[in-house]
């Protein structure tokens, strides 16, 4: 069921990896829908296919990485069954991404210029005159000062804050109607994540924009997100309104992950932390893929995974919450 | 007698560039640094990407020469001292690196790996008692001892920063030097090896040099904390007091931007703007083109250290006139 507000809907996906040893997978089974302007944040540590998930949205997945089964509904289109070029036609018009490392996400030996009227002349018939207008007038959004000046220059004349805004003005150009952003200021200092995160949220809510935001820093998900899914091991653990996760989190996980978070607005004497490592791709348990580090778990989280448990729009895949729900 | 004395240590790198002409082009990375790592005390080095903390660190390592200064361990001057005196100081300062994939070798085992500055220096020859030795480092920093014979690429990132932790204790050092450790790390198990550091800072009763980026690690870790920007000390202060009082406009700016995970509260605060400004460049204090107060003065005197509440130091001209600030919370 497709309510009409929802944009992007995520059935039951499966990614997996084809490595020497094997087949692995790493998403095994994710779904969710994306509302129309919302920011869904996805949370998860390294390791849990976040990225994947991420890149499988758009197929950029690399070669050796297939979309085994699920769906990826976008405009009534299935993402997964689409043809490469129609497919094309809606990366960067339609869904738009931003990806983690600015600097090597742009092309060193063309202009910031011509890489940005690129984007806008494969999607739009216009004229290059008015193409650089246009990219002249989203650098200034962007807030990058002299635009004209910058638009004739090379990526390594601008600092990583600068080439994150660049790849914002060129994900942003054709105003699409969902931004993909995987971990857009892990790479930046505190002061320029604060800046990007502003122009984010301001062109999000001008734009009537949909965002799925990917990122391991769950203060970063106090301030952009408006829903959280919370991932691990491949799978959703945990689904629910900001304000749910962090003041009411059932999953044994979340509650953990919020506790071993190191505070800036209080010094502790010793930090609760998860015991354990995350779960290495193909080397989890048959059941929960948190069974071996969970403080509560029981013998049935070691056999039997948990079906996501919903009440109230909040998602928990808990034995725990067997009886409960 | 603190165990070390950094001494206004200056650092600039100077490159000679293609038909320059004998021209050379210089940057400064550090200017003036004073600081000294106490006894039992963590000394948190906080700033942005490319400020000089990781400079400094290799600077108090001796594994760069500082450009004019002196480090001062244990009563000697590093830059006199011979090959051989340098290996003696050595022992007693041990580091750990910000990535754990490229710190250990992939193709010595962990027992190896742990057993080389242990070979380096001659200690615990003896079979049994080396393994003794051993078997006590892995264990004191969580892991088993059979681990002992597997190589690198079998253990996650936590568990392979366990590792260079345990090699670095080896030798029972004094100082120890700890360059991002926790930054590359997921933040279930970040949580692990700050436990894990803490603890060793106090059974050891080690002086240790933090490097961080992010306060809240700082906050938890850090008896002092030094700001750095742009290769300056900007404020100084013990921690709490720096996190209850911050004075720099700097260090008001970083804890303004520093997101909060509380959605009720984050949604509520306004990071302070720091966006640079091109008409300030040039002003003697660094963080004149990105700084609210900016005025007069900041363009004229050079902005020294000075010492604000007690224990509680600042490098800003501006300072008195900062005064009329926002109040604002972390």
């Amino acid at each position: 069921m497709i309510s009409p507000a929802c944009v992007l809907d995520v059935q039951d996906l499966h990614v997996s990896f084809s490595t020497e040893e094997g087949t692995v997978p790493v998403l095994k089974g994710l779904s969710y829908s994306l509302a129309k302007g919302k920011v869904l944040a996805v949370v998860g540590e390294s390791g849990s296919g976040k990225t994947v998930h991420a890149l499988s949205l758009l197929r950029l997945l690399p070669p050796t990485a297939h979309i085994d089964s699920g769906k990826i509904l976008f405009d009534g289109k299935d993402l997964v069954s689409l043809s490469p070029s129609s497919l094309r036609k809606l990366r960067g018009a339609r869904i738009s991404m931003i990806f983690q490392d600015p600097m090597s996400s742009l092309n060193p030996v063309l202009t910031i210029g011509e890489q940005l009227t690129e984007t806008i002349l494969a999607h739009r018939k216009i004229s290059k005159l008015r193409a650089k207008a246009l990219a002249v007038r989203l650098l200034k959004k962007v807030g990058i000062a002299d635009a004209a000046k910058r638009y004739d220059q090379y990526p390594f004349q601008f600092s990583g804050g600068m080439c994150q805004r660049v790849m914002i003005a060129m994900a942003l150009a054709l105003e699409p109607d969902v931004l993909i952003a995987d971990e857009p200021t892990t790479a930046l200092d505190v002061t320029i994540q604060a800046q990007i995160l502003r122009l984010i949220k301001e062109l999000q809510a001008q734009a009537g924009m949909s965002a799925v935001f990917i990122t391991h820093n769950l203060a970063l998900v106090a301030d952009v997100a408006d829903e959280v899914l919370v991932l691990y091991g491949g799978l959703c653990m945990e689904q629910a309104p900001v304000h749910t996760i962090f003041e009411k989190p059932l999953h044994p996980y979340t509650q953990g992950l919020l506790h071993s978070l190191v505070s800036i607005r209080q010094k502790a004497d010793f930090l609760p932390a998860i015991p354990g490592n995350p779960p290495v791709p193909g080397q989890e348990c048959p059941g929960c893929p948190f069974a071996p580090r969970c403080p509560r778990a029981l013998k049935k989280c070691f056999k039997e995974r948990p079906p996501l448990f919903e009440q109230d729009g909040h998602k928990v895949a808990c034995w725990l919450l067997e009886e409960k729900a | 007698m603190n165990p070390v004395e950094i001494k206004n240590i200056c650092k600039t790198y100077t490159r000679k560039r293609f038909l320059s002409f004998g021209k050379k082009e210089e940057t400064p990375v550090l200017k003036d640094v004073t600081l000294a790592l106490k006894e039992d005390r963590v000394l948190g080095l906080v700033g942005e990407s490319g400020c000089g903390k990781t400079t400094l660190s290799k600077i108090v390592l001796g594994l760069e020469k500082p450009t004019s200064g002196q480090v001062i361990v244990d009563g000697k001057d590093l830059g006199n001292l011979s090959k051989a005196g340098f290996k003696k100081i050595r022992r007693f300062m041990q580091v750990v690196f910000q990535d754990p994939y490229s710190s250990l070798d992939p193709r010595m085992t962990i027992r190896q790996i742990i057993s080389e500055p242990l070979d380096i220096h001659g200690l615990y020859k003896e079979k049994s008692t080396r393994k003794k030795v051993l078997e006590e480092l892995i264990k004191s920093v969580g892991l088993s001892v059979e681990h002992l014979n597997r190589y690198p690429h079998e253990f996650s990132g936590g568990q392979r920063q366990r590792i260079a932790i345990a090699r670095a204790l080896a030798l029972d050092p004094k100082i120890l030097i700890a360059d991002e450790p926790v930054s590359a790390l997921d933040v279930s198990v970040q949580a692990q090896i700050l436990n894990l550091l803490k603890e060793i800072k106090q059974k050891r009763r080690l002086a240790m040099l933090f490097v961080t980026h992010d306060f809240a690690v700082a906050r938890f870790l850090c008896d002092e904390i030094a700001v750095m920007y742009k290769g300056r000390i900007l404020e100084y202060a013990p921690g709490e007091e720096l996190f209850s009082n911050p004075q720099h406009p700097y260090t008001e700016a970083l804890f303004s931007a520093v997101p909060v995970p509380d959605p009720v509260h984050q949604k509520k605060r306004q990071a302070v703007s720091v966006a640079a400004r091109a008409d300030m460049e040039g002003h003697l204090c660094p963080f004149a083109s990105r700084c609210r107060y900016v005025c007069a003065e900041c363009g004229q005197t050079p902005p020294m250290l000075k010492e604000v509440r007690p224990g509680h130091f600042c490098a800003c001209t501006a300072l008195p006139f900062k005064k009329k600030k926002s109040s604002f919370a972390i």
